[in-house]
């Protein structure tokens, strides 16, 4: 799905996520970490201590044997609001949230590595690089050329395709305009998801059909409690999914393993 | 000296050399370069998804789908000629003289990826050696989801990398699903209706079918087992949702030289003495000892012309390094949802490396079957029969095949075509043998309590990106591990990460572990590895000790 909305200096981007659809394949995982250069995992790094931009977890209702049913839940950097946690414990200022966009943006250049981002963050959605990236031999190669590798001791996320921004905004230069045309800006996870789960658009367009859907019966956002004010939007028509993502089950580990 | 180490200096400097450092060699940088798209067709499973490669000069960077996405394993191909496990070389020479020794004895192709103008050089070959050409399965049906209003699956990924996975989401909404299995799996998930069923019972739970309450509203039923084509003709699905496999047109003169296709499984036990295995890009694994089971027992050779050596190179005499997709051109074989002949090439991305040699071109040396340019004469073929359209990927246009000349066509196909007869009447689906073919009998659980349930896919080589998915995460079950319910796992004193080993009446298996309370207890979910199924294949009887 492509994003439907005009930029404007106000442009509040934003994602709709059909948890209903996602079938778990984890084609946005690879999508993204090729897009955006996240080399593959070290030797012993785990769910953990890996680095990956977009996460697919599996969430269950609690139930045992039959009564067990699952879910994909996507989870990515959710772009709080002008108020990110991650954004106020930086002591670097390498975190900010772009006024023109509302993408909350990381500056590796600026990063020191002391993680404060790492532990503020609700959603778990930011890697630490515990060494210089690494490819095998001859797949540096297939390196993207619009996203610089970050280097060793820096804290790294979702910065929703910054390099496909940029690459818009030049074609739309070139041609004389000032706004991107939507569809020259969609993030990898969007384009390479098979069952069209994700949707991506300016959510201060009110015609976008990520902002349409942002309202719709059965939108949630991730931890709404904590009033971060996340842009991405996820949707399900099933009770126990919309209570998930209001708090883990006490003492129950929802992720598989 | 102790003086200095009390200054600011010698921190100071720690301090800069490891900020300094962060900019040294080790962070690569890209390839800059002019940027251009170029199309083609994944072969990595016959579902042939259309390409589009977002190239720097010649090198693929990124590859997305032009109708619909791509599954991670298509999304990461341009990775895999530089995966560190790729087998670059072996010993050609010796495998060719070991085979020329063995002339006018019992030759075989074993095919794991059947369908493509290389199985028609195969089938030729074997034709004029008097050979035979082996597939996983005798007739393959087609199934036409479009026409379906409920589908009762039993174990079957169907929305989960099944078919062509465009036209799966294109027929979802029409149709109800019913999905049967042990586990929750992905389709399940999203299934309409999920029925858990005991692992392992599978054949029985089909031979129910008829009494269940929804057997009247069935309109195909998807699954392995023997007894699921008996079922669909049953219920009256054969000619509307089910038909015969279609093949796009071939000369002539090649239907008159080939070889039959013949089932594995039908061929007579220790009666083969070459065999020779086109391993890449295989869609499917038979377990090493039903291939051993058919081979002479006096000194039989092996040849496998493997991309990689966790496959057959771990049990052949030779192993010949091949191309594969994205390297070489070749065409797709058609899915398992094509009731239609349909033709698409997988133009290569990146140059051929060198070394490699093709199956194709050994057994045509050996036989003497000229197969250097097949594809374009099937190419031709299809021109010269006039019917159908090509779709080409860059424009999204689609242009009547007799608005075409060859050459245009031929090159159609290789900037990313694909040729479509939409007009052509579906075959009609024909039970064979193989298809009803008895059950095994199930193995006693005396001494191995748990039930195998075996991952859907058989993926082969995969991109190192795919850590992604079964390292940095859990999504899939990485193809060295297994699954375990906690009860289970504890029953086993095995824990989530350990290792252990997977023992069943064939044989041995060293395995990491994963306790998963999403294992049904009894059972225990397999990876996809070479080495796993060897051993343990779907619903076979198993332990697991700790070690």
């Amino acid at each position: 799905m492509i994003a439907q909305g005009k930029t404007n200096v106000a442009a509040r981007y934003g994602m709709s996520i059909d948890v209903d659809r996602c079938n778990g394949c984890g084609a946005c995982m690879v999508a993204c970490a090729a897009e955006n250069n996240v080399p593959p995992a070290a030797n012993g790094a785990t769910e953990r201590t890996g680095l990956t931009w977009i996460r697919v977890y599996r969430v269950d209702n609690g139930g045992e044997g039959n009564e067990r049913r699952s879910a994909f839940v996507p989870m990515l950097c959710q772009h709080c609001g002008k108020d990110a946690p991650c954004v106020a414990v930086c002591p670097q200022q390498a975190v900010d949230v772009d006024p023109a966009t509302g993408i909350v943006g990381q500056m590796p250049e600026r990063c020191l590595g002391c993680r404060y981002c790492m532990a503020a963050c609700p959603y778990h959605a930011r890697s630490f690089n515990w060494s210089d990236p690494a490819w095998p031999a001859g797949m540096e190669k297939t390196l993207n050329p619009d996203v610089a590798p970050r280097m060793r001791g820096v804290v790294e996320k979702c910065n929703l395709c910054q390099g496909r921004l940029h690459t818009a905004k030049a074609k739309a230069a070139m041609a004389g305009r000032v706004e991107i045309d939507p569809a020259d800006y969609v993030p990898a996870c969007v384009e390479a998801c098979p069952t069209r789960a994700i949707h991506f658009g300016n959510l201060n367009d009110a015609a976008s059909e990520v902002a349409q859907e942002s309202h719709r019966k059965g939108s949630f956002r991730m931890l709404e409690a904590l009033h971060t004010d996340p842009k991405i939007y996820y949707q399900s028509k099933k009770d126990w999914v919309r209570e998930t993502a209001s708090a883990p089950r006490p003492g129950k580990e929802n992720a598989r393993g | 000296m102790a003086g200095a180490v009390l200054t600011p200096a010698p921190w100071r400097l720690i301090t800069d050399t490891a900020l300094w450092s962060e900019n040294w060699p080790g962070v690569p940088r890209p390839a800059r370069g002019e940027i251009r798209a170029r199309f083609t067709t994944c072969a990595l499973c016959p579902a042939g998804c259309a390409v589009r490669a977002r190239c720097v000069g010649e090198q693929p960077v990124l590859l997305t789908g032009v109708s619909g996405g791509l599954c991670p394993f298509g999304l990461s191909a341009h990775h895999l000629p530089y995966h560190p496990a790729r087998l670059r070389k072996g010993p050609v020479a010796e495998a060719t003289a070991a085979v020329a020794g063995k002339a006018g004895q019992g030759i075989a192709v074993l095919d794991l990826n059947p369908g493509r103008t290389a199985s028609w050089s195969y089938r030729r070959a074997m034709g004029a050696m008097k050979g035979a050409y082996l597939t996983p399965q005798a007739e393959p049906f087609a199934y036409d989801l479009s026409a379906a209003r409920t589908v009762l699956s039993i174990g079957t990924p169907l929305l989960d990398g099944w078919g062509t996975p465009s036209k799966v989401n294109a027929a979802r909404p029409n149709f109800r699903l019913i999905q049967a299995e042990a586990m929750e799996s992905r389709t399940a998930m999203l299934a309409e209706q999920w029925i858990p069923i005991a692992p392992g019972s599978e054949s029985a739970f089909a031979k129910s079918i008829p009494q269940l309450e929804a057997a009247r509203e069935l309109s195909l039923v998807l699954g392995e087992g023997p007894e699921i084509a008996e079922i669909n003709q049953r219920i009256g699905a054969f000619g509307k949702t089910v038909f015969g496999r279609s093949e796009a047109v071939v000369p002539e003169t090649w239907t008159r030289e080939a070889a039959a296709v013949t089932a594995f499984a039908d061929v007579p036990d220790h009666s083969i003495a070459v065999l020779l295995i086109d391993e890449t890009p295989a869609t499917s694994y038979i377990p090493w000892h039903r291939i051993e089971q058919k081979l002479v027992r006096d000194n039989p050779v092996v040849v496998t012309f493997a991309a990689h050596r966790g496959g057959y190179a771990r049990h052949a005499q030779f192993a010949l390094p091949t191309a594969m997709y994205p390297e070489v051109l070749d065409d797709v074989a058609p899915a398992a949802d094509a009731i239609r002949p349909v033709f698409r090439l997988a133009a290569p991305l990146v140059a051929t490396p060198t070394g490699v040699v093709s199956l194709a071109e050994f057994v045509g040396t050996l036989s003497g079957v000229p197969v250097a340019n097949v594809l374009r004469e099937r190419a031709d073929a299809i021109h010269h029969a006039g019917q159908g359209t090509l779709h080409t990927y860059a424009d999204r246009q689609r242009t009547a095949v007799k608005e075409l000349t060859a050459d245009a066509f031929w090159k159609g196909l290789n900037e990313g075509g694909e040729w479509t007869w939409e007009d052509a009447k579906p075959r009609a689906a024909v039970m064979n043998r193989a298809e009803v073919r008895p059950v095994e009998p199930v193995e006693s659980p005396a001494d191995l309590p748990l039930v195998a349930i075996s991952e859907p896919h058989y993926a082969g080589l995969v991109s190192p990106l795919l850590t992604k998915l079964y390292q940095e995460s859990n999504l899939l079950l990485a193809p060295n591990r297994i699954a375990l319910h906690p009860k289970d796992a504890r029953d086993a004193g095995v824990v989530d990460g350990g290792r252990a080993m997977l023992q069943t009446r064939l044989g041995k298996c060293a395995v990491e572990v994963t306790v998963d309370a999403a294992v049904p207890a009894g059972a225990v979910q397999v990876g996809s590895a070479p080495g796993i199924q060897d051993v343990c294949g779907h619903a076979a009887r198993a332990k697991v000790v700790s070690v």
